[in-house]
């Protein structure tokens, strides 16, 4: 009795321990294999959501040249075909100094303007080893209005005139922005953009010098290459109606597409300009009214890594 | 009858507790590099983990999709986006018996061999043979393969807008320097 016993002990151990062995096998590797940090990528497509910077930015030595065009607006009609007989074109080339560092140059054709640009990328959303539930950066930027300054005198009195002094500085804008994004999921991304806008010199004295705007952004992934995308930006004190000119929110809808280097972003928008200083503020077209805008972007990427 | 059984039982659990027998490589190198006449696409992994057991042969093979790192960043945003879909499917795992393994071919030099086993990519396991190499160079216990395997048989589909530029087989290169396992 008693050796059966043993046996039984006996094969129990050994079916058991021969049932834990080839498990082992596969638990040990996952065991030996290191933890790691999971960084959500491609929260967006590109490294703008449509005309707003997204948290994407070039990794370090990737340069990304971009040519973007907006049409005239739909209430042109057919006699303006709908917008396409006019259009404004912006050209810029960014480059990733490094992974945190994006710095661009651009040229715009409306008011001529030039622009440069740095983005910075200051936290990583990220799961596993380390977890962060947005990713966060910090965009800097300076336009330049390269049109001809107004050299007519300016009157004092019905007979009294006095020369108008033009300064380089009033030609300047400045933007700053955060950038705060979160991937929800493979589809579904969100991104908050606080904007301070800062000009110099503005139109007229009712035009506001310093603009506050939050800036609202989403993407849906419609396919692995196909993603439809949303923008609105929401400013705090906008700027007076000056005569008839009105301002606007800028509100834009668009759609990205890849195809391996390149993106195309198509959106409608009731913004000319596609640089902040100009979108965000001085917004003058509605989409009430079919004041949008037909556009797009196009980035190709270069790579010169090694 | 007492004495037997403590025997028998330190002999199981030596075997399956300690095991002396298993290698590990940490850092294994994985790589995969597809050639067309637009583009050559090569991801490379050196965080690979490989674990031998040489009581039986058995290699198991498990690399994390993310530590795949290209030349272009854009590529290693595809590869994890479009194509392996790195967040439904983590990792690539391989785990195979060497054909006709001997405990001697570990200490003896480098030899071709046929590794037979189950090799999940994407989330799809299929069952290959596949060329290799196993044996003692400079000391160290290695072991290599080299083999092709075509996307479409592992579900990634390749658009015919990017077809011309992402070889129609892959080229998967292993290299694993084993270790006694614990230390």
């Amino acid at each position: 009795m008693k050796r059966k016993y043993y046996i039984l002990i006996g094969l129990f151990i050994l079916f058991f321990s021969g049932n834990v062995y080839s498990q082992d096998l596969d638990a040990l590797l996952d065991a030996q294999t290191k933890p790691t940090v999971n960084y959500a990528t491609a929260s967006f497509k590109a490294s703008r959501i449509i005309n707003g910077h997204s948290v994407e930015q070039m990794k370090k030595k990737q340069l990304d040249f971009r040519i973007s065009h907006r049409f005239g607006t739909l209430n042109d009609g057919a006699y303006g075909l709908y917008g396409l007989d006019r259009s404004n074109i912006h050209f810029s080339l960014e480059y990733g100094l490094t992974d945190w560092l994006m710095l661009g140059v651009g040229r715009g054709s409306l008011n001529k303007i030039y622009d440069s640009f740095a983005k910075f990328k200051l936290l990583r959303q990220s799961s596993g080893e380390k977890s962060m539930p947005v990713s966060v950066s910090y965009l800097t930027s300076i336009e330049v209005n390269s049109m001809k300054f107004d050299t007519t005198r300016i009157q004092l009195t019905p007979t009294t005139f006095a020369p108008r002094v033009n300064y380089f500085s009033s030609r300047l804008t400045y933007v700053n922005q955060i950038l705060i994004a979160r991937k929800f999921n493979d589809q579904f991304s969100f991104q908050l953009s606080p904007t301070f806008i800062h000009r110099n010199l503005t139109k007229t004295e009712l035009d506001k010098n310093d603009i506050f705007a939050m800036g609202f952004g989403a993407r849906y992934k419609l396919s692995k290459r196909l993603s439809l995308n949303a923008e609105y930006f929401y400013t705090l004190n906008p700027n007076a109606k000056v005569m008839e000119t009105r301002y606007y929110n800028s509100a834009s809808v668009g759609i990205d597409i890849e195809t391996g280097g390149h993106v195309f972003q198509i959106m409608l928008t009731n913004s000319q300009g596609m640089r902040e200083g100009t979108f965000i503020p001085q917004t003058t077209d509605s989409w009430g009214n079919g004041g949008i805008h037909l556009g797009f972007n196009i980035s190709r990427v270069f790579a010169f890594s090694k | 009858m007492k004495n037997k059984l403590i025997i028998l039982i330190l002999l199981i659990t030596s075997v399956s507790v300690f095991g002396q027998d298993k290698f590990i490589a940490k850092n294994a190198y994985i790589s995969f590099y597809s050639s067309t006449p637009l583009e050559d696409i090569l991801g490379e992994s050196n965080e690979a983990v490989a674990i031998l057991d040489a009581s039986k042969g058995e290699i198991i093979f498990q690399a994390l999709m993310t530590t795949f790192h290209f030349k272009r960043a854009l590529m290693e945003e595809h590869f994890n986006e479009n194509y392996m879909e790195s967040s439904k499917f983590p990792k690539t795992k391989f785990k195979g018996t060497i054909d006709g393994f001997n405990k001697a071919m570990l200490k003896a030099p480098v030899a071709s061999i046929k590794i037979t086993g189950q090799l999940n990519v994407h989330g799809v396991e299929k069952s290959i043979t596949v060329p290799g190499t196993i044996g003692l160079e400079d000391g160290k216990l290695v072991a290599t393969a080299k083999f092709k395997v075509t996307p479409e048989e592992y579900g990634i589909i390749i658009p015919s807008l990017v077809r011309d530029k992402i070889g129609k087989e892959m080229e998967i290169t292993v290299k694993d320097i084993y270790v006694p396992f614990g230390q």
